[in-house]
């Protein structure tokens, strides 16, 4: 039986959206991950074919689809063995907290166009003293009259380059309890005192515009606030376990698609006169990382059922985001293992595909946080 | 029983590491790997001061040293940066059959330029898998010299290398007979194309080498004809060790930033280095690289005193490679998000420790080798 109820819908679907990536983005990755970002009129493609925010209710100009079809775009994605179009981040981690906490008049304004891919989104919690500790943050946003005044630093922000609107965490500094204090602000880019300051240079992720974010005197009208004042971090607690089962889809779909490519390639590539794949110990070694992905996608078919019920998955989604994410790596070093020196070279997406893996152990939350937030929820 | 550096020793080392820690410029380091450059520069200036070659005998420009004493400069290279300490340690890939097997006026010819950093010598020695018996590239004889025709691939520093030795089958009666040449380049009928961007030891480019009706002279002959082999596998147990004190050095490289970092490192208002779990894993990176280390310099100190320990050098790349990944992976875990980041220098010793472990052959290779010793079917 079968976890993950798929319907006639979502099949069509998935299969509209394959020959779309297949058309419009494969061809194109090479070239991405050498200029280092996608090009907006991609997402546009990706917004007006209806790939993009596809939760987002009918009378915001989404289609209010359930959550599986976020899945498959995420695994689709990945099937294009690049990571510059993160569309994933957009629709299901970013644009929901203007769907959840947006008030009537910043949904109708925004929404539209983040479905449409006008509009291209990012979140800016981290910053450059502050990653795991996010009551820590020096971000700070004071009212004056109707509008906010923004200052700080943010970093390692994925969109970076390309965000039209920005979710920002920022600190109200008059607010003793350091919970409390943090908001939540839309700043449009282009507004005074936003300053994309730097793309950064990373191990992977190379087609994906991460950047440095700086804010001087950036002025917003108080009504860009998300939800109630002071409910930044309650906000962030909520949303949170979405991104991290996000993070474990991408996590298992790319182990996955690693572990085919590689048994493909094991299967017609010989050494000492036998295929690779007829080696006792690489077959051990291929079907122990295929009890593993196996593994991760029944526990996360599970976790994505359950989320769709709407069933609070604290500690199994921080478990699934540590352990899928780790699974992962632990499949792309055994797959460069079996591609022996050619894993080495980058002509064979497997060393790509290595590279970018790891940073899912460190983003949405290290994998450290993730262990301490299953200790701190199982009561330990 | 002495497990102490001598005081010459220790002084190599202390040496190695401070002009390592002078001369190996972090941006220009970071400019190097992305650019995939070999750092030229920095070859000649370790060659000018004497830290290359140091095994070979002093005629040849060496200092009499043993494998050991390269070996602490190796690692207290890798250690500063792994991408230096790699492509420098390799920049003269093949030496141990030269300085083994080859004539007195091969060494001559090719040695002390080694050791002085002017030249770069390679070896041709894999074709499309690691098979190394029987190779497909072969020697024939003719006239006054041999024709070679063949495919190599993985040459290290192909384009860069001035003498390349090249491994060749001579009998297709014994997978065992084959012969090694060495070549001064260019040689006509020797087609030498990059194989590209790689993921890691960037500042090491590798070649595909395209051997086609290449006639060599006799005297290009290293050793006896079709007895090469053996001197390959004395070659490879050295490479070994050398890619065991790479591996040593990343790893001690990577410690040192992790502890450095974490202790810098402030979250949830206290120094990270204060945290449980970050001293554990501190604790585990600390004891593989002590453990690697041992293995590694025991099995180059018994190269040194004549009694090569098979076990031991079989050993060594394996451990050596799989404690600088391990090392490096957590250190990267540890630097969290700015060690993903280019500038945060931990990621280019987490992809070089990889690449290190898929160079010239997998740890599977040595493991089924170590297996044969250990069961003693040889």
């Amino acid at each position: 039986m079968e976890i993950l109820k798929y319907a006639d819908e979502h099949r069509k679907f998935r299969k509209q959206l394959r020959t779309f990536l297949e058309k419009e983005v494969t061809p194109y990755v090479e070239e991405w991950e050498k200029t280092g970002v996608v090009p907006k009129a991609v997402w546009r493609r990706m917004g007006e074919a209806g790939f993009l925010c596809t939760d987002v209710p009918e009378e915001y100009g989404g289609m209010g689809r359930d959550f599986l079809y976020s899945v498959i775009v995420t695994e689709e994605l990945a099937n294009t063995y690049h990571t510059g179009l993160a569309a994933p981040l957009h629709s299901d981690i970013v644009v929901p907290y203007i769907t959840s906490f947006g008030s009537e008049e910043l949904k109708r304004k925004y929404l539209p166009g983040c479905v449409s891919g006008e509009i291209v989104t990012a979140i800016a919690m981290t910053e450059p003293n502050i990653g795991s500790d996010l009551a820590s943050m020096s971000t700070t946003a004071v009212e004056d009259g109707d509008h906010v005044i923004i200052n700080g630093e943010k970093t390692y922000i994925s969109n970076g380059i390309n965000c039209d609107l920005l979710v920002l965490a920022a600190k109200d500094p008059c607010v003793e309890d350091s919970y409390r204090a943090i908001d939540l602000y839309l700043v449009e880019a282009g507004t005074k005192g936003f300053e994309k300051s730097k793309r950064l240079s990373k191990m992977g992720w190379h087609s994906q515009d991460t950047a440095e974010l700086l804010f001087k005197d950036c002025t917003v009208p108080k009504t860009n606030r998300l939800g109630p004042k002071g409910g930044g971090f309650l906000m962030l607690m909520e949303k949170l376990q979405q991104e991290r089962l996000m993070c474990a889809v991408m996590a298992v779909v790319v182990a996955e698609k690693m572990l085919d490519t590689t048994i493909r390639f094991c299967q017609g590539q010989s050494d000492f006169g036998r295929p690779l794949s007829k080696f006792q110990h690489n077959q051990f070694r291929i079907v122990d990382m295929a009890t593993e992905v196996r593994l991760g996608r029944t526990f996360l078919d599970k976790l994505i059922a359950d989320h769709m019920e709407g069933k609070g998955i604290v500690v199994e989604a921080s478990m699934a985001k540590y352990w899928t994410t780790e699974m992962a790596s632990r499949v792309a070093d055994g797959c460069m293992d079996l591609y022996g020196s050619y894993g080495c070279l980058e002509e064979y997406p497997i060393a790509r595909a290595w590279r970018d893996v790891r940073v899912m152990s460190i983003f949405a939350g290290t994998n450290e946080i993730m262990r301490g937030i299953a200790a701190k929820f199982m009561g330990l | 029983m002495d497990f102490n550096l001598t005081k010459e020793q220790s002084d190599i080392q202390k040496a190695a590491q401070e002009f390592a820690r002078g001369e190996f410029d972090p941006d220009q380091i970071l400019e190097y790997d992305r650019n995939q450059e070999f750092p030229r520069a920095l070859l000649k200036k370790a060659g000018n001061l004497g830290f290359l070659g140091v095994h070979y005998p002093e005629a040849y420009g060496g200092q009499d040293l043993g494998l050991f004493d390269n070996g602490l400069i190796t690692e207290a290279f890798c250690r500063q940066d792994s991408g230096v300490g790699t492509s420098v340690a390799l920049s003269d890939f093949g030496s141990e059959i030269i300085l083994d097997y080859g004539t007195e006026d091969q060494k001559i010819r090719v040695l002390p330029s080694l050791a002085v950093g002017e030249n770069v010598l390679t070896t041709a020695l894999l074709e499309d898998g690691y098979s190394l018996a029987p190779l497909k590239t072969t020697a024939v004889t003719g006239g006054d010299g041999y024709r070679i025709d063949g495919h190599k691939a993985f040459v290290p520093l192909g384009e860069f290398a001035r003498h390349m030795i090249v491994l060749c089958q001579g009998s297709d009666h014994d997978p065992y007979a084959q012969s090694a040449f060495l070549l001064e380049m260019p040689t006509s009928g020797i087609g030498m194309t990059t194989m590209g961007q790689k993921m890691g030891m960037r500042m090491l480019p590798v070649s595909n080498v395209v051997l086609t009706d290449v006639q060599v002279p006799l005297e290009s002959l290293i050793g006896l004809e079709n007895r090469a082999h053996e001197a390959l596998r004395a070659f490879l147990d050295k490479a070994r060790i050398e890619a065991g004190a790479m591996g040593v050095g990343i790893a001690q490289g990577a410690l040192d930033r992790a502890l450095d970092y974490s202790k810098r490192r402030e979250q949830f208002g206290r120094a990270i280095v204060a945290f449980d779990a970050i001293r554990n894993k501190l604790a585990d990176m600390c004891m593989d690289v002590e453990m690697a280390r041992l293995i590694v310099y025991k099995a180059a100190w018994s190269v040194d005193r004549g009694k090569p320990d098979s076990r031991f050098i079989l050993m060594s790349k394996a451990v050596g490679v799989s404690t600088a990944i391990g090392t490096a992976n957590d250190a990267l875990q540890i630097h969290g998000g700015y060690g993903y980041m280019t500038e945060g220098q931990i990621e280019h010793f987490y992809r070089d420790a990889k690449a290190l472990g898929l160079f010239l052959e997998p740890g599977q290779r040595q493991k089924n080798l170590l297996a044969d010793e250990i069961i003693g079917r040889k």
